[in-house]
C-alpha cells in the first residue's frame, strides 16, 4: 500500500507515520511538504491513501484536495488538521475527503480510519 | 546560554503553535458563529530592543489598538499578547451585541471576553502539547497607539525574546487580530528542553 503524507511540518508528518507504522508496518511512504507537491506526487505515484494537512504554504490543503479529486475522483483523502472548526470539516467533506481528524492523530484513530473511512 | 533553535525545534514549535491556534480559532468561531481562516504561525527570535519594531511590522501604524496581555509562569513561562485594531474591535462589539454602535465599555467587554478565550485556549493547548502546566495571571487590557504597544521598560532586562505570532482572521466579519507569545531567556531554555523531549517521543 502506498501512502502520501502531506504536511509542511516534519514533526507532524512523523506523527502520522508513527501511528501508520503501527497499523500498516509495510506501507510505502511518500512525503510532501505543501499542496502543490502533493498534487504532483499524486499524479506520478497514484497513492492508495493521502493524509492531507490544510494550512500549508505554496498551496493549501483545500486547493490540493480539489485538484487531487480532479485527477482521480476516487482518491482516498483523509484530512488531518489543527483547524477544528465544524465548517472546515464540512468544506473538506463536501470537497470529497473521506473524513477529517484533529491533530495529532494516534494509533486508535489510525485504526478507525482504516476500518471505517477508507475503501481499500 | 544558547538561545538559538535548530530546524527540528523550530518546526516542532511551529506545529505545536498551529494546533493551539486551531483550538483558539474554533473557540472564537463558536463565539462568533462564523468561520475563521487559519494562518501559518511565524517564529522570530530577536533582541529585546527590537521587539517594538518587530510587532510594528505586522500592524497598521495609523490605527489605535486594544492590547491585552496575560502573563503565565511555570516551566514554560511568558506573556500572551492579543492586539486588535479599533475597527476590528468595533466590528467585534457590533457582532457580539447585535447593535450598530456599541459603546467603548461594551467594546472593552467584548475584547476582554475574546482575549480570555484566546489566551487561555492557546497557552493551555500549547502547554498540553509540551506536556507541562502553567499558572495564569489576570490579564490586562489597554487602548494604545501602535508605537506604545511595547513598553520598553518591561523587556529591557531580557537579552533575547522569542515571538510566536499569527493572525486571527474572520474575513466576513472584518475581525482581524494579531497574537504574540513572548518568552524570554531562561524560559527559552526550558522551552527547548520540552520541545526536545516531544521530538524524542515522536521521532523515537
Amino acid at each position: 500500500m502506498k501512502v502520501l503524507i502531506v504536511d509542511d511540518s516534519k514533526i507532524a508528518r512523523m506523527g502520522v507515520i508513527k501511528s501508520l507504522k503501527e497499523v500498516h508496518p509495510n506501507a510505502e511512504l511518500i512525503q510532501a511538504t505543501n499542496g502543490l507537491e502533493a498534487v504532483e506526487f499524486y499524479k506520478q505515484e497514484r497513492p492508495d491513501v493521502v493524509f492531507l494537512d490544510l494550512t500549508m504554504p505554496v498551496m493549501d490543503g483545500y486547493e490540493a484536495l480539489k485538484r487531487i479529486r480532479e485527477i482521480d475522483k476516487d482518491a482516498q483523502v483523509i484530512v488531518v488538521s489543527a483547524d477544528i472548526q465544524s465548517e472546515a470539516k464540512l468544506r473538506v467533506l463536501v470537497a470529497g475527503a473521506k473524513n477529517m481528524y484533529p491533530k495529532p492523530i494516534n494509533v486508535d484513530i489510525m485504526v478507525q480510519i482504516f476500518e471505517h473511512d477508507l475503501l481499500l | 546560554m544558547n538561545l538559538q533553535f535548530n530546524e527540528d525545534q523550530l518546526d516542532a514549535l511551529r506545529e505545536f503553535m498551529n494546533v493551539s491556534i486551531g483550538a483558539a480559532t474554533a473557540s472564537m468561531a463558536s463565539l462568533l458563529d462564523a468561520f475563521g481562516t487559519m494562518h501559518i504561525p511565524k517564529i522570530d527570535i530577536c533582541n529585546s530592543n527590537e521587539l517594538g519594531a518587530k510587532i510594528q511590522e505586522s500592524i497598521d501604524m495609523r490605527s489605535m489598538y486594544f492590547v491585552s496581555k496575560q502573563l503565565f509562569t511555570g516551566k514554560f513561562g511568558g506573556e500572551c499578547m492579543f492586539v486588535i485594531s479599533e475597527d476590528s474591535s468595533m466590528n467585534l462589539g457590533r457582532y457580539l451585541y447585535g447593535i450598530e454602535n456599541p459603546s467603548f465599555d461594551e467594546i472593552n467587554d467584548a475584547v476582554i471576553e475574546l482575549t480570555n478565550i484566546l489566551t487561555s485556549t492557546i497557552v493551555s493547548r500549547l502547554t498540553e502539547e509540551l506536556s507541562t502546566q502553567v499558572q495564569f495571571f489576570v490579564p490586562s487590557l489597554q487602548f494604545l497607539d501602535s508605537a506604545s504597544i511595547v513598553d520598553e521598560e518591561d523587556v529591557v532586562e531580557y537579552s533575547k525574546i522569542i515571538i510566536i505570532s499569527t493572525i486571527l482572521d474572520f474575513k466576513d466579519q472584518q475581525i482581524v487580530g494579531n497574537i504574540y507569545i513572548l518568552t524570554k531567556d531562561e524560559a527559552i531554555e526550558s522551552l527547548k528542553v520540552l520541545i526536545d523531549k516531544k521530538i524524542e517521543e515522536i521521532y523515537g
